[in-house]
């Protein structure tokens, strides 16, 4: 069973216009992504985030070593903030070359479900997402997974904390993951 | 059994003229010219499989291909290595579907043979099917390779049991490797973790990047220079005191600025542990001459298909998937006493920079895709690619091993490249495969030889 999918009983049910306003949020960053409005999408993430997407690994249901789940290991994003804007910054330079044409993107984002925790700002928010680019000519790619989060309520409105990424693909059938998810 | 062909031979030769500087555009696309690597090249040369890191224990597997053939890489009770074919010679089924893990054996879905960790047929279900005289088990395990070997943590096999040893085949090109490989006492480990991704492209066309094109990276990787460092650019070119150095085809580009490469990194501890605690290890233990080259801009690849940045520490190999196609697995290699937190920086490091989300990768891609892609015209690819940058520069340095050219920006290591990639598509066997400055230090212990030729 991966981590991800792992059921924790919610105190309480979350109130129906808490699970609306969370699904906002989520499209909401979907369309500044889609978009490249990294400017904006940095304001939706809170100081202390961090942003992990583990490198998958192809085992047998015996292995029990739980290597998704190991910071230690080889990841696509093990990122803070600091490392995050890090990456942004490459774009404002005007010579990231393979951006320029610039990818079309579009994150769909599904199977949203609400958790309260034990903090009474903060959700735990589960989803799935289908991230499509195209670029230039004619590349295709198709990228599949699902998301963990935690988010915070401040008086600037919901930050994301935490995030993990799992990705369907073992082996990324792309050259390059040139979005965030 | 004669082989048919249609057409005469292939005259490999008139693909390149590495004297004039010129290769075709044919051999980062022909489909034939791929099958025939697979044969000439994949089929006989020794080829990474695995980091001795990866498979500590007895029972430790990785799964990895030697040109397109599976194979599954097992470390043995006796704590040696088997390496064969993840492939069932009954009906020919993939063996083991998981990248890695830890087994007693390893048992076919299909009919249920099971083999041993070296590969060896143990026993099937139902094996009274099978009348006295049917099979001899000790015939039918999964094909070893002929040969397996080390060279400081880094295992090798080949098919080819007549291929000359490791050292041999690596040759002079041990002391550059000693860089990486050899930098402290507790030798090097690879972090956990093997990230694979898919560029539609030849793989030459990543190994010969690797190999020396400094050139590239100030114009391809100025966002990501940018990036990484706050805002600086790539150092002014020096076109003396940088190198190309090569032996039997292997390579490394380096600068002598001792950090361009470490500073690319933008982690600040990294940087620190390598000047104060790194650098002064290396001068002891290998010399002030490669305590210089290491951390330098650099970049460098083990023929065929392995190449690395010393200092950057991303470690990689380029699995042909097909003439149009290359998978890259790649990982971050530390040394095993590094500091907890300097293997974690560094990890961090190598992901931002060279990950397939990295401010340097992507940019990669792209290029060796569309590099590759536009040979599909059919008149494009009668076309010659220019190989003669800085081709009489050539320098009879008195420590360096190996081919040496001056200016790390140029061509002549890919020259050497392409030169040993025509030695053996036209070899028929390994004496026909000449020394290309391979074997001065010959028998040596590399890293004792501290100032290089000079030691001897």
């Amino acid at each position: 069973m991966n981590q991800l999918a792992q059921k924790i009983a919610p105190l309480s049910a979350p109130a129906v216009d808490l699970v609306v306003e969370i699904q906002q949020v989520l499209y909401r960053e979907a369309r500044l992504l889609d978009a490249e409005r990294y400017d904006e999408w940095v304001e939706m993430l809170a100081p202390d985030l961090h942003y992990f997407m583990p490198n998958m690994e192809t085992r047998y249901r015996a292995d029990k070593s739980n290597i998704i789940a190991d910071l230690k290991r080889a990841a696509y994003f093990n990122d803070n903030r600091e490392d995050m804007l890090k990456r942004l910054d490459r774009l404002k330079t005007g010579t990231a070359w393979s951006e320029d044409p610039a990818t079309r993107f579009t994150h769909l984002i599904g199977n949203v479900e609400v958790e309260l925790t034990e903090t009474e700002s903060e959700y735990r928010v589960y989803s799935a997402f289908l991230l499509c680019r195209g670029r230039n000519e004619s590349d295709e790619d198709i990228q599949v997974g699902k998301r963990k989060d935690l988010w915070r309520r401040t008086p600037d409105g919901l930050k994301l904390v935490q995030r993990t990424i799992h990705l369907n693909q073992n082996t990324l059938l792309s050259k390059n993951l040139n979005a965030f998810l | 059994m004669k082989m048919e062909r249609i057409g005469p031979p292939r005259d490999y030769n008139s693909l390149m003229n590495l004297e004039e500087g010129w290769v075709s555009r044919d051999v980062f696309f022909d489909p034939a010219i791929y099958e025939a690597e697979m044969r000439q090249i994949f089929a006989r040369v020794w080829l990474f499989v695995a980091h001795e890191s990866q498979v500590p224990k007895p029972g430790d597997f990785v799964t990895t291909y030697m040109g397109e053939d599976g194979v599954i890489v097992a470390r043995q009770k006796d704590m040696s290595v088997n390496v064969f074919l993840n492939s069932c010679p009954h009906r020919g089924n993939k063996v083991c579907h998981a990248d890695g893990g830890n087994a007693r054996r390893f048992v076919c879905n299909y009919h249920g043979w099971a083999f041993d960790t070296a590969g060896k047929l143990m026993g099937m279900n139902e094996e009274r099917c099978y009348d006295p005289g049917d099979i001899d088990k000790s015939e039918w395990g999964m094909k070893s390779v002929a040969k397996v070997a080390t060279f400081k943590g880094l295992i090798f096999a080949t098919f080819d049991p007549t291929a000359p040893s490791l050292e041999d085949y690596l040759g002079d090109y041990r002391w550059y490797l000693d860089c990486m490989l050899d930098s402290d006492d507790g030798g090097s480990e690879l972090i956990g973790g093997t990230m694979k991704f898919v560029i539609p492209m030849n793989w030459k066309m990543a190994a010969e990047n690797f190999i020396g094109d400094a050139y590239h990276a100030a114009w391809s990787h100025d966002s990501g220079a940018k990036a990484m460092t706050g805002g600086m650019a790539f150092p002014e070119l020096d076109l003396h005191n940088t190198f190309h150095a090569s032996a039997n085809g292997h390579g490394h580009e380096f600068g002598m600025d001792g950090f361009g490469d470490i500073m690319l990194l933008g982690r600040p501890k990294v940087t620190e542990y390598f000047m104060q605690v790194l650098k002064p290890r290396i001068e002891a233990r290998l010399g002030k001459l490669r305590s210089t080259i290491f951390g330098s801009i650099a970049s460098a690849t083990v023929f065929p298909n392995v190449s690395y940045l010393p200092g950057i520490s991303t470690f990689r190999t380029w699995l042909p998937k097909g003439p149009d196609k290359t998978e890259v697995r790649t990982w971050t290699i530390v040394n095993r006493n590094m500091p907890d937190e300097i293997k974690d920086e560094l990890t961090k490091g190598v992901m931002q920079t060279f990950g397939p989300s990295g401010t340097f990768e992507m940019d990669d891609g792209e290029n060796w895709e569309n590099s590759c892609s536009t040979n599909k015209g059919f008149v494009t690819r009668q076309g010659r690619l220019h190989y003669r940058c800085g081709i009489s520069r050539k320098d009879d340095h008195p420590e360096l091993p190996g081919i040496i050219y001056r200016g790390q920006f140029g061509d002549s290591n890919q020259r050497a490249f392409h030169r040993r990639w025509l030695d053996l598509m036209t070899a028929e066997s390994w004496n026909d495969v000449p020394d290309r400055q391979g074997n001065r230090l010959k028998g040596r212990e590399t890293r004792d030889l501290h100032n290089g030729l000079r030691s001897l």
